[in-house]
């Protein structure tokens, strides 16, 4: 065995080198003994190195050595308080040398459970067992000592007493101790045991050897004596192992590898393999979410980010989140997929007892699927200059003209202007007021021609379309008065005289309608009187708006008051005024007669509705999506309307097109209160509460797949917002691109181009 | 003196007056004014009494000082200026001032000592200069649009002095009447004949500067021509219906009925409303012209014998409101636009639009006049009248600002302006300004020399 062939090789090498070893033995022995002393060891220490410096570590080896039989030997006598060890160490060396490593254990019947147990001897803290370094009787481990430092003690020993902090002196005697105590140079403080311990000898060996850059390890032999074993005298090798005679293989080149080797060449010269192939660094696991993108693919979607959590899902939820016990029972009874929230919010009192969530591989697991299998689409954030959004418009100065300065103002003293019409040459306005004032002035230079006055409102005023007869219907207290104005031509006066007035009545009606025709058959023609008037039946209210059809025979009427709509149709050549609708859903705002078509606009609160006159039927209900419509008004075309509504909103209906509005305009800042066309330029006009008036180009095509063009022109500032209430209402001129507006302010302005 | 501080700039000056400086370049300090320019042209004239004088560069006013004026434009320190001078206007001077009930809405300085105003009641009025009211004569029903002095040769009979004055109203008819004046007695009117022709309200009458004919213009868009002559008889039959009974009873309590005229010619061309039509000033070649501008935006020139439009100006959507005439060949019209625009009629037909300038108003220019007595001289001086109440004086040589404007009537509106020169304060020019709150009357200082 190794092991004891080593041993004899020792005792050889021993034997070679007799002499000097025994001299050092006895050396160390004193040395050994003589090391209580501080100085003298040192002294012989140093003597030692100056005589003997190369047989010291052969000393060492010795003591050192687990070797039982030196020991057993040369130590017995040093070694006297662990006997009983050394029997244990006895017993344990022989199983070691059998086993090799650990010691045998014994079995010992137990005093407490009656029961074999097995009982392993003490291991001896030797310098080579890993327990060596710890025979510190302070056990606190490798901790700040300053932790104790305001304790009396330092640590503890191996059976937890404390171990009291040695007294020290203080820096004097530290100073004494260096004069007068010849060790205390080879002395150095313990952290551990909190005071000076000297240094042993094998620790100042070490030092010295440090310091003399030498292996610190004084077992350490650097120039070992070379043993020859196969060399010298009479080793030699004479003979070879084997007589056998070389094979032929030694020297004839292999057939076989010959073969391999062309096989490989006819792989490259094939190409099957590639000499200088690049090895892939592709791994072979990556993130499907972080390839480049390429030309052909398109880029790999960004995994969408999983929800972040809420405070329900906190380990101390505020209180409010907290399932009642009805609430944590029913979460309990519904189904899995039932669940509005997949957890119930549980409250910690710290989140160490926060235990290892349950759903964690399952949220995973989902969330890995969700990953996989979901289809998802990819948001492009779009990089577009907003500018870039907004219609090409043309600007508004190539779209003269349009009105846009105020050239003249009219003013009613008191009262607000709820009603004005322009008469159908242009040159003459109508007003009416609050107060029952009528005014009749010039359009452009403002006088007031004429003065009318009735009792109450003036709810509505329209100058009849026809050019051959002149006159105008105002509209107050269940009353429509038709008024003819001044300074007309004989044969308009007598005309418009005969049409209203007629010398022979046409045949009444077969059904009496409540409404009462009665003219004013008096020759004076001062016409302070009104030349007819219609009596509405009682407590329809004021007419709100009038309108008349372009031919200028029919004539309609809508009434405030309450019931039946209050919406009639007079027709003037057979003094007949008829209510179309028996029925109506909704309270009639506006009506409105079609510019070409036998057609009838009705508005009431949220829809228009286009009923056939001739047919008599509901042709088609447009939806405005106003939540009160105020105004209306039909392109003299007749394929657009405009409705204007109280909630701000403008909406372009093409009729060819759609129930729906073209185009939902909201510029105003408060109600629409009044629109209009012009009839002969591409304008129209809106009015609002804000005191503003806005004029828009709105060109309309022939052609079906042109859509109409609304430019913006101008905004018109200059009526004052009174108790809420702007302009009233506005009308184009009809043959100048000229504005007439009527405020609440009581002025009635003229707007120029 | 800092004279190395001062910075001078050349300057040529030229002129148009009868004192033209010898064209050489002076060097002008850059911080003089109208003032030291005029004293130093009445020094290097050696002019026996001073004129004061003004100074147009490139069409503007000078009002601060050239430093001032170049700073402004960003023009160069080392550009020589060209600077025209004009004899300057004194600023202008309130007179008088002759309350009205009713708005004006045309008035006339044309006969000597008095002003003559036509009202929105239907009356015309007659005031000395001595702003006393003399006679009031309520001739139409309706408002007086219009009012025309007819030049008469023959008129005067000892003592009284009559004329003719024409009227137009909004009751479709134009009125002749003649005005009596005699210093002792009161005034007198007589309405001689009405002109029938009109289906609408009359916008303007003008006679000419013989006194022979009268123009009427109308909202209908028709044009008449009338004599001045008195028809024995009706003309036109009275018509059978019974509207015009008040007024027949009217003009019956009066005496005598007016005779009913019929028109000698309708000139038609126009398609809107015929705002204004005058005629020519009796020089050697528009003597039979007549000139018309109306809301279909065209100015027209009339061959006003043969009835025949022989030129016509179409303006892109300026509706015409005033129109006068700055001489035979430059009309200036004023439109709802709030410009007033000058076009010379030398320019051939075939050219389009041929303003030369246009005057920029801040509200509408409701009228205009050119001084009516000095038609021989070369003038460039005109009035115009806005809706915003002021009343402005212009040159045409300086079109970007006027030369000096005056809110007359406490803001009303102003509808008629005439101007006279040579009435009342020698040489002086008196302008009377009609409106909203009666009549103002106003000294506009021509060229003062004169």
């Amino acid at each position: 065995m190794a092991v004891t062939e080593a041993k004899k090789s020792s005792k050889k090498r021993k034997q070679i080198h007799e002499e000097p070893v025994v001299q050092v033995e006895e050396v160390s022995q004193d040395v050994g003994l003589q090391m209580l002393s501080d100085e003298e060891g040192e002294d012989e220490d140093i003597a030692s190195d100056d005589g003997e410096v190369d047989e010291f570590p052969e000393i060492n080896v010795e003591s050192d050595s687990d070797e039982e039989d030196e020991e057993d030997e040369e130590d017995e006598g040093d070694e006297d308080e662990e006997d009983e060890e050394n029997e244990d160490d006895e017993e344990e060396d022989a199983s070691d040398d059998d086993l090799g490593i650990f010691p045998k254990a014994k079995t010992i019947i137990s005093d407490i459970t009656g029961q074999p147990k097995l009982v392993y001897p003490e291991i001896e803290p030797d310098y080579d067992s890993d327990s060596s370094t710890e025979d510190d009787p302070n056990r606190t481990g490798n901790v700040p000592m300053h932790w104790y430092d305001d304790m009396p003690h330092i640590g503890y020993d191996m059976n937890g007493k404390k171990v009291f902090r040695p007294a020290r002196g203080d820096e004097l005697d530290k100073f004494l101790d260096t004069v007068e105590d010849p060790s205390s140079w080879t002395t150095a403080f313990d952290k551990s045991a909190q005071t000076d311990k000297p240094l042993t000898a094998e620790e100042l060996d070490i030092i010295r050897r440090l310091q003399a850059g030498e292996n610190p390890d004084a077992n350490y032999n650097p120039y070992e004596p070379t043993v020859e074993w196969f060399t010298g005298k009479g080793k030699e090798e004479l003979m070879p192992l084997s007589a056998a005679p070389e094979p032929k293989r030694r020297w004839v080149p292999s057939k076989w590898e010959k073969k391999k080797v062309m096989k490989i060449v006819r792989a490259i010269r094939q190409g099957r393999i590639v000499p200088a192939k690049p090895k892939s660094t592709q791994p072979q696991f990556y993130s499907i979410w972080s390839t480049p993108t390429d030309d052909l693919h398109p880029a790999p979607l960004p995994a969408p980010k999983p929800r972040l959590p809420t405070n329900a899902e906190s380990y101390n939820p505020p209180p409010e989140y907290l399932p009642t016990d009805d609430e944590r029972k029913e979460w309990e009874t519904q189904d899995k997929e039932d669940r509005e929230r997949e957890f119930l919010p549980q409250k910690y009192g710290a989140l160490r007892l926060v235990p290892a969530y349950g759903e964690f591989i399952r949220e995973r697991f989902s969330r890995q699927l969700d990953l996989y299998l979901a289809p998802r689409i990819q948001r492009m954030r779009l990089q577009i200059d907003p500018n870039s959004l907004i219609p090409k418009l043309p600007s508004p100065s190539s779209l003269k003209p349009f009105p846009n300065h105020k050239a003249l103002k009219f003013v009613h003293a008191k009262g607000r202007v709820r009603c004005l019409s322009i008469s159908p040459d242009g040159g003459w306005v109508v007003s009416g007021d609050e107060d029952g004032v009528v005014s009749l002035w010039e359009v452009i230079v403002g006088r007031e021609v004429k003065r009318w006055k009735y009792e109450g409102k003036i709810g509505a005023l329209e100058w009849c379309p026809r050019t051959d007869v002149s006159f105008f219907v105002v509209g107050v207290e269940d009353h429509l008065h038709f008024v003819v104005p001044p300074n007309l031509p004989s044969p308009v006066l007598a005309l418009t005289q005969s049409l209203l007035a007629p010398a022979t009545l046409p045949p009444a009606p077969a059904t009496p309608s409540p409404v009462k025709w009665s003219s004013n058959h008096s020759v004076d023609p001062s016409l302070e009187q009104p030349i007819l008037t219609l009596s509405l039946p009682p407590s329809t209210g004021v007419p709100k708006q009038i309108t008349w059809h372009r031919r200028g025979d029919y004539l309609a009427s809508v009434s405030s008051g309450e019931g039946q709509g209050g919406v009639w149709i007079h027709q003037l050549s057979k003094r007949h005024s008829q209510a179309p609708f028996k029925k109506i859903r909704g309270a009639v705002q506006l009506v409105l007669f079609h510019p070409t078509k036998p057609h009838f606009f009705v508005a009431t609160q949220r829809y228009v509705r286009l009923y056939n006159l001739a047919e008599q039927k509901l042709l088609k209900t447009l939806m405005p999506g106003i939540k009160w419509i105020s105004s209306m008004d039909v392109h003299p075309s007749g394929d657009h309307v405009i409705v204007g509504g109280y909630d701000r909103k403008l909406c372009w209906f093409d009729l060819e097109l759609s129930d729906k509005p073209y185009k939902i305009l909201r510029y105003h800042t408060r109600a629409l209160r009044s629109l209009q066309f012009h009839p002969t330029y591409p304008l129209f006009a809106s009015s609002s509460d804000d005191g503003s008036i806005q004029v828009f180009h709105a060109r309309v095509y022939n052609d079906l797949m042109t859509d109409p063009l609304i430019v913006p022109l101008k905004i018109l500032r200059g009526h004052e917002v009174s108790d809420g209430l702007g302009v009233l209402e506005v009308k184009w001129c009809s043959r100048q691109p000229w504005l007439v507006s009527a405020g609440a302010d009581g002025n009635v302005a003229v707007w120029c181009s | 003196m800092a004279s190395t501080s001062e910075a001078a700039r050349p300057v040529v000056f030229t002129t148009s007056t009868p004192y033209p400086l010898p064209s050489q370049k002076f060097m002008i300090p850059t911080t003089w004014k109208r003032y030291q320019l005029s004293q130093l042209i009445n020094k290097a004239l050696d002019l026996p009494k001073p004129i004061p004088f003004d100074f147009l560069i490139r069409g503007e006013l000078l009002r601060g000082s050239l430093g001032e004026w170049c700073a402004e434009r960003d023009v160069g320190d080392e550009e020589t200026l060209n600077i025209e001078y004009i004899e300057s206007v004194m600023p202008p001077q309130k007179m008088s001032s002759l309350p009205h009930q009713d708005w004006v809405s045309s008035v006339s300085c044309k006969i000597p000592e008095h002003f003559i105003t036509g009202s929105y009641d239907g009356s015309i009025r007659l005031f000395s200069y001595s702003q006393q009211l003399l006679q009031t004569s309520h001739l139409h029903e309706a408002p007086i649009t219009s009012l025309s002095i007819i030049p008469q040769t023959t008129s005067s009979t000892d003592d009284t002095t009559s004329y003719l004055v024409a009227t137009a109203s909004h009751d479709l008819t134009g009125l002749i009447t003649r005005l009596f004046l005699s210093p002792e007695s009161k005034p007198k009117t007589e309405s001689l004949a009405s002109l029938h022709l009109h289906t609408s309200p009359l916008a303007s009458i003008s006679a000419n500067s013989s006194g022979t004919h009268l123009l009427t213009s109308s909202w209908d868009s028709l044009i008449g021509l009338w004599d001045t002559s008195i028809p024995p008889s009706d003309e036109i039959p009275l018509e059978a219906d019974t509207t015009r009974s008040s007024k027949k009873r009217k003009l019956a309590k009066s005496g005598e009925r007016p005779k009913r005229k019929a028109p000698l010619q309708v000139l038609k061309s126009h398609t809107g409303r015929v705002s204004k039509v005058i005629f020519g000033r009796g020089e050697e070649r528009d003597e039979g012209n007549g000139y018309s501008c109306g809301y279909d935006s065209t100015v027209r020139v009339w061959d006003v014998e043969s009835g025949m439009c022989t030129r016509t100006v179409s303006a892109s959507e300026k509706p015409f409101l005033d129109l006068a005439l700055m001489s035979s060949q430059t009309v200036l019209a004023a439109s709802t636009d709030r410009t007033i625009t000058s076009y010379d009629l030398r320019a051939p037909t075939s050219s389009i639009l041929t303003s030369s300038s246009s005057m920029i108003h801040p509200s509408v220019p409701s009228c205009i006049t050119t001084p009516s007595s000095s038609p021989s001289i070369n003038n460039h001086q005109f009035v115009s009248g806005a809706y915003d109440g002021v009343v402005r004086l212009w040159d045409l040589r300086s079109v970007k600002s006027p030369i000096s404007g005056f809110k007359v009537n406490e803001g009303g509106k102003v509808l008629c302006v005439d101007w006279v020169v040579g009435g009342g304060g020698g040489g002086k020019g008196m302008v009377g300004i009609g409106g909203e709150g009666g009549v103002e009357v106003w000294q506009v200082g021509m060229d003062v020399s004169r």
